[in-house]
């Protein structure tokens, strides 16, 4: 169909457009930038729940319960082991979502604090979900088996528990019998236990092989009297333990 | 024969000029004509420059309007959509010519304010009252002036401007707010009274 144009004053832009044969984005190019904006957020929200669940891990591994058992430099021992790392990932990754949120089409609209209550919220929920499938644990083995310089939550674990002048220590069963137990702790060293009047969780089964962590003292040269007995494991379990219980 | 003029892009809302343009290139001159008078103004409040420079930033909108047409969220109204492009470029411009923001010294007007009269009435002292207003927001920093521009010259509502700015609606009565008090602040400063 024919034409004329009669508004000759706006005429020049449709001229410069012509002349300078400047194309139109297409309509993929912004449905493309959007869906990157997006798939980025989520990256960033699943990179946020992975960082949160190994936090919760490193946090079970940690033992914190300990603190009331611990003198004042301990307890800055204690938590210098927290997960900065991961802590630090966390936030950065929940900045990032945030930042990457409000370059999406309608993110401008959306507070930065709204923004990230809705990040962190999403990142921990989907990161305690992680946490309870074992997310949280394995990953945190991948990063320790592959990065050189990179302190594991167990490395962190043994220093806590490998400390028998402040009264923690742990290892692999060796030997056991009624008298006592002969453990190996983490630094290869020989110690025997007396038992006969720890409180043992009721996830320790005391078997040889076994790891297991104490809290007790020194009584002398290579003895340590235990006053309680926890799995290597998990977390400290308060309530339901026995007093002995050998399994050969 | 189809003649594109004011007539017939008077009949067009907005969106249907977009479906038009996108179609066929000639109906975008009813979204240059249909703006064109605002937007100059409002590149003019902004960066003071000149009816050319001022035109100049307006071409280099309107052709960036025209790559990203495709781009064009129906949510938000056009107009916002237009005036954003148009408020990028002309930061863009200012930006380049060093003469914005912290460097920008702007000298106000002392005739003006001590021709000032005390009461406004006739068209005369509207307009000087007007004028005033400009000296005013000449003193004022960027985000602030933008704002007040933009919501009592330009007459737009918190989610137009939200939609502009690319800033939460919460933040666009905050900044109205803050730009007020300055606004205030500057004027009593001056000594210019507006509502005597």
């Amino acid at each position: 169909m024919n034409k004329t144009i009669v508004m000759e004053k706006s005429k020049t832009i449709i001229d410069r457009i012509k002349e300078g044969n400047i194309k139109q984005r297409p309509k993929l190019y912004f449905t493309g930038v959007n869906l990157i904006y997006w798939t980025l957020y989520i990256l960033c929200i699943l990179l946020g729940a992975a960082s949160f669940s190994v936090i919760l891990f490193s946090v079970q591994q940690t033992d914190f319960n300990l603190i009331s058992h611990m003198s004042h430099s301990n307890l800055e021992f204690i938590l210098a082991l927290l997960p900065f790392f991961w802590i630090f990932i966390l936030l950065l990754v929940l900045f990032v979502a945030m930042i990457i949120f409000r370059k999406s089409n309608k993110g401008y609209k959306y507070n930065r604090l709204y923004l990230l209550v809705l990040s962190a919220t999403s990142s921990i929920l989907l990161g305690t979900v992680f946490f309870i499938g074992g997310g949280g644990q394995r990953l945190e083995k991948a990063f320790a088996e592959r990065l050189p310089y990179y302190e594991s939550v167990m490395d962190n674990k043994k220093k806590v528990w490998t400390n028998p002048e402040e009264g923690f220590l742990s290892g692999t069963i060796l030997e056991i019998s009624e008298e006592g137990i002969l453990l190996l702790d983490f630094n290869n060293m020989e110690w025997d236990l007396e038992y006969n009047n720890a409180f043992i969780s009721p996830r320790v089964t005391l078997k040889k092989g076994e790891q297991i962590k104490m809290i007790g003292e020194i009584t002398r040269s290579k003895h340590f009297k235990a006053e309680e007995i926890r799995p290597w494991n998990g977390p400290h379990s308060g309530s339901g333990g026995h007093k002995k219980r050998v399994e050969k | 024969m189809v003649i594109i003029n004011k007539e017939i892009c008077h009949e067009l809302t907005d969106n249907e000029i977009v479906i038009q343009s996108l179609a066929d290139m000639d109906y975008f001159l009813c979204l240059y004509e249909r703006y064109e008078s605002r937007l100059l103004r409002y590149i003019q409040h902004i960066t003071m420059v000149s009816d050319e420079q001022a035109k100049d930033i307006l071409q280099e909108a309107f052709i960036k309007v025209w790559q990203n047409l495709h781009g064009f969220n129906k949510s938000i109204k056009l107009s916002s959509w237009i005036y954003r492009i148009v408020h990028n470029e002309t930061i863009s411009y200012w930006r380049s010519k060093k003469s914005y923001g912290k460097d920008q010294k702007v000298k106000l007007n002392e005739n003006l304010i001590t021709q000032a009269p005390d009461e406004y009435e006739s068209n005369d002292d509207l307009e000087k009252k007007e004028l005033l207003t400009h000296e005013v927001l000449k003193l004022l920093p960027l985000q602030y002036k933008t704002i007040l521009i933009l919501k009592f010259i330009e007459g737009m509502s918190y989610q137009e401007i939200s939609d502009v700015l690319k800033i939460p609606e919460g933040t666009v009565a905050t900044r109205i707010n803050r730009a007020k008090k300055s606004f205030v602040k500057i004027a009593s400063d001056k000594n210019i009274s507006f509502f005597e």
